[in-house]
């Protein structure tokens, strides 16, 4: 019923649609009653071509997930627009199948947006890039004025990102599930929790799952995770590969 | 008149090793107690002297005069020191684009623009000091209005905002910025 085709549209390729500026990805839904893309579903539906109650819905969020869970080269624009679409057309089904006495109130329909100029400016980024690129050949005595203060310590290059993740992925895969607790204590923050991290971590070093305090929420594993990549932001934590396994470890500091 | 004045040319070069960031041309002129032309002519002449045996040069960006290395050298110093290039994708260059031609202008005047929503591409712009805040519109709700910074200036290697090409036709010599 619903499949999603290949390619995605790349930003420059981008037209405007009735959904907006953003092309939703490009989910085909095939039956016998409309054959189109979800873009053309939508557009019909609001103009009333076309009867939803033919028109199965459940395909189509198959055909979505899957796009999110398959694609790798999917944008949150794009998916955005697909998912007002689809709550738009789930919606307004609702409002068709549901036995209830009340009228179909006017849906807020999605009001069409002016159309991008941002090709005037297409010379001027052009003019921009080329002289970011020659600006990176370029060094000046003293710091350098774009250092992102959210990048990691240099010492944590040779764990790439995925490392990072698949650690934090293990920890979360044992986590307890969160069992609803009326809010009773004064929430830590990230330095007061950072503070807890940073005295159970030791100079030899522990995996994440050693590290946190058996059992934990998925809440504290994200507080944990949160609290270990600023402190080594911070120069206070260091973390390295042991064969498969990432290893944290407090930062030894020089004496004064 | 340049040549009466004693190790000019040392002095300025002097100045600029030193500096970490531009200095400005008045401010030169200040502390040598010369005129701002011989500052240009004494600069000039220090670039003379610095392409035949130097691996640095100077250059004129944000507003002022600093020491750089040469392009050719950029390998070497960047295997030296590892610099932590940030990205920026083009949608942040848009937004940069928009805010630097438009400028002081609003979030929704540039996402109008872009048609499209643009709260995180200007969010990131200001958290790495391309643009800032730079007052408030005088319109409902008095929307906060984005210009760009000197940072701009010296990340995108200019050294004002007429060095951008002209769109629009827009005349940026009317433009006065405050780049402080």
């Amino acid at each position: 019923m619903a499949a999603l085709s290949k390619g995605v549209p790349r930003t420059s390729e981008r037209s405007v649609t009735v959904l907006g500026v953003v092309a939703p990805p490009p989910i085909r839904v095939e039956g016998p009653r409309f054959s189109g893309s979800l873009a053309t579903l939508f557009q019909c539906v609001r103009d009333r071509k076309i009867d939803l109650r033919g028109v199965p819905l459940a395909p189509v969020c198959e055909a979505y997930l899957d796009y999110l869970g398959t694609s790798s080269n999917w944008d949150l624009d794009g998916a955005a627009t697909a998912l007002e679409a689809l709550s738009y057309l789930l919606e307004r089904k609702a409002w068709i199948l549901l036995p209830t006495p009340e009228a179909e109130p006017d849906l807020q329909e999605p009001v069409s947006l002016p159309e991008p100029t941002t090709d005037l400016f297409d010379e001027a980024i052009a003019s921009l890039r080329q002289r970011r690129d020659l600006r990176e050949r370029l060094f000046f005595r003293g710091p350098e004025p774009d250092q992102d203060p959210y990048e990691p310590a240099s010492e944590a290059r040779p764990v790439t990102v995925k490392d990072l993740a698949r650690a934090f992925e293990r920890l979360l895969a044992k986590a307890a599930p969160i069992e609803f607790e009326p809010p009773t204590e004064r929430r830590r923050s990230l330095s007061e929790h950072m503070r807890l991290v940073l005295r159970a971590l030791s100079r030899e070093g522990c995996t994440l799952e050693d590290l946190v305090p058996q059992p934990f929420t998925r809440s504290e594993a994200v507080w944990w995770f949160l609290s270990l990549l600023e402190l080594i932001r911070l120069d206070q934590a260091s973390v390295r590969l042991r064969g498969e396994d990432v290893v944290f470890s407090r930062k030894e500091r020089p004496a004064a | 008149m340049i040549h009466e004045l004693p190790n000019l040319v040392g002095r300025i070069e002097a100045v600029l090793f030193v500096a970490e960031a531009p200095v400005s041309l008045p401010l030169l002129a200040q502390l040598l107690a010369v005129p701002e032309g011989v500052v240009e002519e004494g600069v000039a002449l220090l670039n003379a002297r610095l392409a035949d045996q130097s691996a640095v040069m100077v250059l004129r960006i944000a507003g002022g005069y600093q020491l750089s290395t040469r392009p050719e050298y950029a390998e070497l110093v960047e295997r030296f020191l590892k610099p932590q290039h940030q990205r920026l994708s083009r949608s942040l260059l848009e937004v940069l684009a928009i805010v630097a031609y438009r400028q002081p202008v609003t979030q929704s005047e540039v996402e109008t623009v872009r048609a499209v929503q643009s709260d995180y591409g200007i969010r990131v712009l200001v958290e790495r000091g391309l643009i800032k805040e730079v007052g408030r519109k005088e319109s409902p709700g008095r929307p906060i209005l984005y210009g760009t910074t000197q940072q701009f200036l010296h990340q995108l290697n200019l050294d004002n905002l007429a060095e951008l090409p002209d769109v629009e036709g827009r005349d940026f010599s009317q433009l006065e910025l405050d780049i402080s």
